[in-house]
């Protein structure tokens, strides 16, 4: 995928088909040595991206999407609408289920129209309690790399 | 937990066939870039490609799922080959491990269950179905399109 972009400096740093996987690391499987014989220019970009650059959270085509993780697996989708429909109108609630258990998988996303309602929901409820687990609340899409940014900068 | 220096994760659908080379692919990289790209001939569709930063709080989740599903503790050496009906990549790269897993397209637990590895297969199976609807889910979510279910 990465083949071809002018902006992956870090191309040799990275880790597809394992050309220059750290050492240290253990590799396994097929995929090191069965390649694709199919057209690898389909796999290369321009990928769209609906902004680039800068910090923070990222607005979304409709409104502001937060993540939540730590949702109990038996956690429903009115349980969640219950718990953030008080910091305004939810657009979207994404709430999935483990394709193996039915219960569900452990995160939601909710989608709100601004930017403040959002932002409400995650300083109310981060840390806050759904059916006894604690959840974890913040943004889900951001405008830039996250915390891999550091490590991006010392690099050889 | 998704240990910010090494996490990746890549997955790759795709066949050639009448229509071409068709395929889905979708990746996440250590800075927290999610590509996502779907290719489908089928009545003049086109490709799709996409791409958007999620919060490290979302690659934690990847590897929360990856980690609970035990992937890394199989080995595709007895999964059956990729061939003509299809082919799937995963790719991860997790703390000290590297794996690159390679199969056909299961089209059925059926499948899973009479091949020579029904216990590893069927991992395989559940996770990529569960890392594609996160994945469906945020970029439906972000860009609000429908990407093609296969």
């Amino acid at each position: 995928m990465a083949a071809r972009d002018a902006d992956m400096a870090d191309l040799d740093e990275h880790p597809r088909r394992g050309a220059r996987s750290a050492a240290a690391r253990k590799q396994k499987g097929r995929g090191f040595r069965d390649r694709e014989e199919m057209d690898i220019d389909d796999r290369s970009g321009p990928y769209e991206a609906t902004e680039r650059g800068g910090t923070g959270p990222l607005q979304s085509v409709e409104g502001w999407v937060i993540f939540i993780a730590n949702v109990h697996e038996e956690a429903t989708e009115e349980d969640v609408h219950e718990t953030f429909a008080e910091f305004g109108d939810i657009k979207n609630i994404y709430l999935n289920l483990d394709r193996r258990t039915g219960f569900v998988k452990g995160y939601a996303m909710v989608e709100y129209g601004t930017k403040k309602e959002a932002q409400d929901a995650i300083d109310a409820m981060n840390g806050q309690e759904l059916l006894t687990q604690k959840l974890a609340v913040t943004w889900c899409f951001s405008r830039g790399p996250g915390r891999a940014a550091s490590s991006r900068a010392t690099r050889r | 937990m998704a240990d910010a220096a090494g996490f990746y994760v890549r997955y790759y659908v795709g066949h050639q066939g009448k229509f071409g080379h068709e395929f889905l692919e979708f990746e996440f990289r250590p800075d927290g870039l999610l590509r996502y790209a779907n290719n489908s001939n089928y009545k003049n569709d086109t490709m799709i490609r996409k791409e958007v930063h999620v919060n490290p709080a979302v690659l934690d989740e990847v590897a929360r799922i990856i980690t609970d599903s035990d992937i890394l503790k199989e080995d595709d050496a007895n999964w059956p080959m990729a061939d003509r009906v299809g082919r799937q990549e995963l790719e991860i790269v997790m703390g000290e491990e590297h794996i690159s897993f390679s199969t056909t397209k299961l089209g059925s637990l059926l499948q899973v269950q009479q091949s020579k590895d029904p216990e590893g297969l069927r991992i395989f199976y559940y996770l990529v179905q569960d890392l594609k609807c996160m994945v469906f889910s945020l970029i439906g979510a972000h860009f609000k399109i429908q990407p093609i279910q296969r």
